[in-house]
């Protein structure tokens, strides 16, 4: 009996100590490296891969991320209006979808109906909250479009002009590089004025790039290149105006947005001049083109909550021919050079118990979502709160590769300016000098692996 | 009359048997190439054509209305107005390629209408030339605009009624609504855009789809998203709100036609037909591999496009009045867009995966 007894306390412990076993991870070769956003993945590569939501959303979080969907898409006009008034009396453009082309990028051109280009403004400086420094008559964005008898703030051209670049093969490649003309201002603008182009990011997988832990992002920071890899990586800590406090900047080009409501309603409140509960008073306040309307806020808070809600459960597409032998040559080539450093092909999202798919996902966004120097030719030489003026966060990759079907023609980087993603790798400098470097001393056979790989992204 | 049934079973063989020698059965492979060809050919680039030609024949009718301000013009106007429009909404059952890519969609039919600056620009002293309207905001642009000076509320409109400036401000909208209808029709048809290469070459590096599965998906995206724009965006959303002035094409009172000709454009890309065109369609890939579904999605198409017929007023009157009718069609195009979405996407990435 006793011998039983011993036997069963001892299988009993063996059951125990193994129950007590963490469960381990797949090692890679475990997963299936198509599903870019993990369950959050849509397989979809025409031109409406970015348009889709994320499976498994209950009948309600379905209806609002429906409600959200038109209202990205609806037209804002002139106040008072039964519907969709509040536009302007400032603006860049009408409504989201104007910029955010079928939820990605769109037309670096400022100005014009289906222009996706603006422009940031501050004097030097920081405000209160460590921010840039608004321009008195200006803000901290230039409104190029206003309502019809208002006057804009200013008029933007753009010009290019070429720049060859040649490789060690000896084949050239001609980029553009934009210059800026800030004309026709409705009052005169200091001489001192910084400026800083943005074109319209892609907004889908956003859920998933908000729910990466703060911890996350902090462990691939390396300010001071302690690892000498020439590398640093650095948090932005931007203020949150509608928590009133300090928080790790996640979204824009410069990271200078902590969450997504707050990129969603600035956006309202400066691209279109719609006033709402983060941001109630008009972009226009204190100039002469205000409307004086006690119409604020303008977009309601449930509209609002669902845009927000619509882009944090936007799929993200999957990738595409991953078993191609040059597509898995390329992938190895872009850890040689050194890209994952930054742009970190997987990430391990956090905790979200609302929403299943984004929640504790293996995602695959190519972005660290910190800020890095990316050398002079990219500089706009305007701080954003930790910002200066060579940084840029890490832009996410995923979608690349499907940035001609979802837009037409596609543009890269944070201007538009580079027509390829291999222009886009040229124009690459500051802490990617090497990386850049590198790339050119590549056969032509191993560039063209590196950018397939880059285009089943 | 033996002789006479003999002659007639013998003859009825042979016309048979030579009709099937003229018609071979053609291949899966085969089909799925022809069907692209007669999409783009058949049922794409005529119905581009017709467009163009539709905004042609609406700015010549508005010419005529500026010249000579009679109600037969202004008729003749509304009417030109209403079979350009009809032609349009046939177009959107396939809303993809240039007609999204260079805005085309946005610069002819944004919605809503702005009274408050379109007031402040009749009111202004702008010269209202084409330059002028094409560098004006979007929601001043385009069909409806056109439609509100035209018809006013409900057709209410006289001819006397229109002021000098708004027949300035529609002449230039007609001219632009033609220029962007032309450019529309020239880049399916001619480089450096020349889209017709793009779908029929699908699968060939000479195409943007590097596979025919892509531009298939595309297509039944294209007919997904037009059902759910009529189902759960233009006909839903003021239907929820009981919000009459949330209808597109309330001047005309022409909603009813819009939405049911986008239907109607779904089902041409559907069945390869447009017109007196006809090919091979989706339909017949379906229907070599599953007849089933193919009639499934044949008869919800059909039952759809029926039931606006039970839709007896304006929708801005029906979705107060006729709700229940109302209800029933948006129910038609939620079934319908199930099937595309759940069995006819499948199919696609089942079958064409070349």
């Amino acid at each position: 009996m006793k011998k039983i007894f011993t036997i069963t306390a001892l299988t009993f412990s063996v059951a125990l100590l193994t129950m007590c076993n963490k469960a381990a991870m797949f090692d890679e070769a475990g997963y299936d490296e198509r599903l870019s956003g993990g369950m959050a993945t849509v397989f979809d590569e025409t031109s409406k891969a970015f348009s889709h939501s994320i499976d498994g959303l209950n009948e309600r979080d379905e209806l609002v991320h429906e409600i959200g969907d038109v209202a990205f898409e609806q037209t804002f006009i002139a106040a008072p209006s039964l519907i969709n008034g509040g536009l302007g009396p400032v603006f860049n453009n009408v409504s989201c979808i104007s910029c955010h082309h079928n939820d990605g990028k769109g037309t670096p051109t400022a100005g014009f109906t289906n222009s996706s280009l603006l422009f940031r403004l501050s004097i030097p400086g920081t405000d209160a909250n460590g921010g840039p420094l608004a321009i008195p008559g200006f803000g901290g964005q230039l409104q190029d479009v206003a309502l019809f008898g208002k006057p804009p703030e200013a008029n933007v051209s753009i010009s290019y002009s070429d720049v060859n670049v040649t490789y060690s093969s000896g084949e050239t490649v001609t980029l553009r590089k934009p210059t800026y003309t800030v004309s026709n201002t409705y009052q005169p603008l200091p001489s001192n004025y910084l400026i800083s182009p943005r074109l319209a990011p892609l907004v889908f997988g956003l859920g998933l790039l908000q729910n990466i832990p703060e911890a996350t992002v902090l462990s691939f920071a390396d300010e001071n290149d302690a690892n000498n890899d020439g590398i640093s990586g650095k948090p932005n800590y931007v203020y949150n105006s509608f928590t009133h406090r300090t928080e790790l900047g996640r979204f824009g080009l410069k990271a200078s947005a902590p969450n997504l409501l707050i990129q969603s309603a600035g956006a309202y409140h400066q691209d279109m001049g719609i006033t709402n509960y983060v941001f109630p008073k008009e972009s226009s306040w204190g100039q002469s083109q205000l409307d004086n309307l006690n119409d604020d806020p303008e977009l309601a808070d449930t509209t609002l909550n669902a845009v927000v809600f619509y882009v944090k459960t936007l799929a993200v597409p999957a990738r595409r021919n991953v078993t191609n032998s040059d597509v898995i040559q390329g992938k190895l080539i872009f850890n040689q050079l050194n890209c994952s450093s930054c742009h970190k092909p997987v990430v391990q999202t956090g905790i979200d118990l609302n929403t299943k798919a984004l929640n504790n996902q293996r995602i695959q966004p190519f972005t660290d979502l910190l800020l890095h120097d990316m050398g002079d030719d990219l500089a706009d030489d305007r701080p954003d709160y930790l910002a200066n003026g060579k940084e840029w966060r890490t832009a996410p990759l995923w979608g690349i590769g499907l940035f001609a079907k979802t837009n037409g023609t596609p543009y890269y980087l944070h201007d538009g300016r580079a027509r390829t993603i291999e222009e886009a790798i040229l124009w690459h400098g500051g802490e990617a000098q090497k990386s850049k470097e590198n790339f050119m001393k590549l056969s032509k056979n191993d560039r063209k692996k590196l950018i397939v790989f880059m285009q089943s992204l | 009359m033996k002789k006479i049934l003999f002659i007639a079973i013998v003859t009825f063989c042979i016309t048979s048997c030579k009709k099937n020698e003229d018609t071979p059965a053609i291949s899966f492979d085969e089909l799925k190439t022809v069907a692209l060809k007669d999409f783009t050919n058949n049922v794409a680039v005529p119905g581009y054509l017709d467009l163009d030609n539709a905004a042609i024949n609406l700015n010549i009718a508005i010419q005529n209305l500026n010249t000579n301000a009679t109600e037969v013009n202004l008729t003749a106007a509304k009417t030109a107005w209403k079979n350009m429009r009809g032609v349009w909404e046939q177009c959107e059952g396939f809303l993809f390629g240039p007609v999204e890519d260079n805005d085309y969609d946005p610069n002819m039919d944004t919605w809503p209408t702005d009274y408050v600056q379109m007031d402040s620009l009749l009111n202004s002293t702008n010269p209202l030339a084409i330059a002028d309207i094409q560098n004006i905001t979007l929601s001043l642009r385009g069909y409806h605009p056109i439609e509100y000076i035209i018809f006013g509320n409900h057709g209410n409109r006289t001819a006397a009624s229109i002021t000098a400036r708004q027949k300035q401000y529609m002449l230039s909208l007609s001219e632009d609504l033609k220029s962007t209808c032309h450019q529309l029709y020239l880049s399916w048809t001619v480089a450096p855009t020349n889209f017709s290469n793009q779908v029929i070459n699908a699968g060939t590096i000479n195409s943007l789809y590097s596979k025919k599965q892509e531009v298939y998906l595309a297509i039944v995206n294209s007919l997904i998203a037009i059902c759910e724009e009529v189902g759960e965006g233009k006909m839903k959303e003021p239907f929820d709100a009981m919000d009459p002035s949330i209808v597109e094409s309330p001047y005309s009172g022409n909603s009813i036609n819009d939405f049911r000709n986008n239907i109607i454009g779904l089902q041409n890309v559907y069945l390869g037909k447009y017109a007196t065109n006809d090919g091979k369609g989706i339909n017949d890939l379906v229907a070599s591999k599953n007849i089933a579904l193919d009639n499934k999605i044949q008869s919800q198409i059909t039952a759809a496009i029926s039931s606006f017929s039970n839709i007896t007023m304006y929708y801005e009157d029906a979705i107060i009045n006729q709700r229940l009718q109302c209800q029933q069609t948006m129910i038609a195009l939620n079934t319908l867009k199930n099937t595309l979405e759940n069995e006819l996407k499948p199919f696609v990435i089942q079958y064409i995966t070349d």
